[in-house]
């Protein structure tokens, strides 16, 4: 055996280096992941465990009827395909604008990237007050002599109102991305195209994007996957009101668990956000993937 | 330069915005009734009980950082140095967990929490969270590209798996396992979902869940309060926020300029 082989150890460390992994992960993830799968099959209430009972796909096709997630997987996808372009190509200009020599980079850098450290709880919280009849947005558009709005009590603005916050909480995130993202861009690509007479559009069109298509990809991935789950904001700023027009799947996974006590449907209602979130994920990707699979 | 200066002061604008919401909520917190004092924060942190949540905040957050630091360097140190049967299947399974809505296993891990007697304890608020597949992931990833040399000296010296790793391996790991505890600290100080649901009494929920309760409740809010205890939930991180700048951003984009 030469030194260079790595050397198959006896089973031991490797099972002691992995055990407190794999205790946490089968315990507090795996069993749960498929006791959760096992669930929406059934009828459980915990007040009532005696009703137990196998449903089959009764609780999957209960959703297809149900008003209320239909309207929940509305506004859920409204609220997915309009903040999530709006949000990486914002951040994309954003990551644009900090290129170059920037006297103060860095504290630009600092204050995009710090709302979306900050939690979701407090900005929601944040903008709630700032949305408010008497709060700060309306107070602001007094002062330029614009009437002010029932942002979050009027059906037809609250969900909007609630993306625009989103927006403003994660588009600093995905820019520091880009920016790093950028610094990975060889500059011959950019020498080159300026050799061959690129104005700014095209070089954006035909050197950045195309280089930048994997953290793109990567950062609408994680972006879709993180939108499907929102929760936090429509529960703090209007518990899925003003007449449901801020209901989302997962707000109606919570109320059916622990409002309803229906275990079951939530478990469906939590399977139907995995797939859906998955679907639009794969869907994204593949968008941006990217094509050239040269030999460099 | 017309350019750059056009740059800057779109800059400047989106710096605005961005900035202004977060000091417009320091001034609500701080503009009691009589003038500016710190009033709000002293009756929140006494009555709210914000000294108490900010207290499970630390508890938690501590506990699963050393968890995830221990847990993962060793089950990332496996992945990388180790032949495990099934090992890619394992490792896949690992990053798939990453990609995973968490809210798939919401009611159960709250079923066995309750089966288990572990509502409103701090084993229920850490244990589930205190090996992080994503953390996994970045040390294996760090390791793999770090030749095994220093290690097979130590084991030709007649040294154990064990101290390996903690004397020789860990010290290595420093730039990843500061990733890791940033990015663990940051994600479980905001954590709201499931400290909300596997907590039931006052003296057990952290900031967030307290922050949010707070505000939900009957009688008409007082946004002062509120406010001052927004505040307080955020100081934390933003004063490491401030200190670590660098790490935390160049430690969350590690690997993107590929």
């Amino acid at each position: 055996m030469n030194a260079t082989t790595r050397r198959i150890k006896p089973l031991p460390p490797q099972v002691a280096l992995l055990l407190p992994w794999g205790v946490v992960y089968g315990v507090f993830f795996l069993f749960p992941f498929v006791f959760s799968f096992v669930l929406s099959f059934l009828h459980y209430n915990p007040l009532n465990v005696e009703s137990t009972s196998w449903v089959g796909l009764g609780n999957f096709t209960r959703l297809f009827g149900d008003e209320r997630f239909i309207r929940a997987l509305r506004n859920t996808l409204f609220f997915v395909v309009g903040t999530v372009p709006v949000t990486t190509t914002a951040a994309l200009g954003l990551a644009l604008l900090l290129r170059g020599r920037i006297p103060g980079k860095g504290a630009f850098k600092a204050a995009f990237f710090l709302p979306s450290i900050i939690s979701a709880v407090v900005i929601s919280l944040l903008f709630k007050l700032f949305y408010a009849p008497n709060g700060g947005l309306n107070n602001a558009l007094s002062l330029l002599g614009l009437s002010g709005h029932g942002w979050l009590t009027d059906p037809r603005t609250a969900l909007a109102a609630i993306m625009v916050m989103d927006v403003w909480s994660a588009v600093g995130y995905y820019a520091i991305i880009f920016d790093a993202a950028f610094a990975g861009i060889p500059k011959e690509f950019y020498e080159a195209a300026t050799l061959e007479g690129a104005g700014f559009r095209d070089t954006l069109r035909y050197v950045t994007v195309p280089a930048l298509r994997p953290v793109i990809a990567f950062v609408l991935v994680i972006n879709t996957i993180r939108s499907f789950q929102i929760f936090i904001e429509v529960f703090v700023m209007t518990q899925g009101g003003p007449l449901g027009s801020t209901d989302t799947l997962v707000l109606h996974l919570y109320e059916a668990a622990f409002r309803s006590l229906d275990y079951g449907y939530a478990s469906a209602i939590a399977y139907a956000v995995f797939v859906l979130s998955g679907a639009f994920s794969i869907i994204a990707m593949r968008q941006f993937r990217p094509r050239l699979r040269s030999g460099a | 330069m017309m350019k750059t200066a056009l740059k800057i002061a779109a800059l400047l604008a989106v710096f605005a915005v961005m900035a202004y919401p977060l000091v417009w909520m320091l001034g609500i917190s701080l503009r009691t009734g009589d003038g500016v004092s710190l009033r709000y924060f002293k009756e929140v942190w006494q009555t709210g009980p914000f000294d108490r949540y900010f207290f499970n905040s630390v508890v938690v957050t501590a506990i699963v950082l050393a968890g995830n630091i221990v847990f993962c360097a060793m089950a990332g140190y496996a992945f990388a140095r180790y032949k495990i049967p099934g090992g890619r299947v394992l490792f896949f399974l690992v990053v798939s967990m990453i990609m995973l809505p968490k809210q798939v296993i919401l009611v159960p891990l709250y079923i066995l929490m309750q089966k288990m007697h572990l509502i409103d304890t701090y084993a229920a608020l850490t244990l589930p969270f205190t090996a992080d597949a994503f953390n996994i992931f970045l040390i294996r990833q760090f390791l793999v590209a770090i030749p095994p040399d220093c290690e097979e000296a130590a084991r030709l010296e007649g040294a154990g798996e064990l101290r390996i790793l903690f004397r020789v391996v860990m010290p290595m790991l420093k730039p990843a396992l500061a990733v890791v505890a940033i990015h663990t600290s940051l994600i479980n100080w905001n954590s709201f979902l499931f400290p909300f649901i596997l907590t039931n009494t006052a003296s057990m929920r952290t900031l967030p869940v307290g922050l949010a309760l707070m505000s939900q409740g009957a009688h008409s809010v007082d946004w002062g309060h509120l406010m001052a205890g927004a505040v307080i939930a955020s100081l934390p991180v933003v004063a490491a926020f401030l200190v670590f700048q660098r790490q935390i951003i160049s430690g969350l984009t590690s690997g993107m300029s590929k």
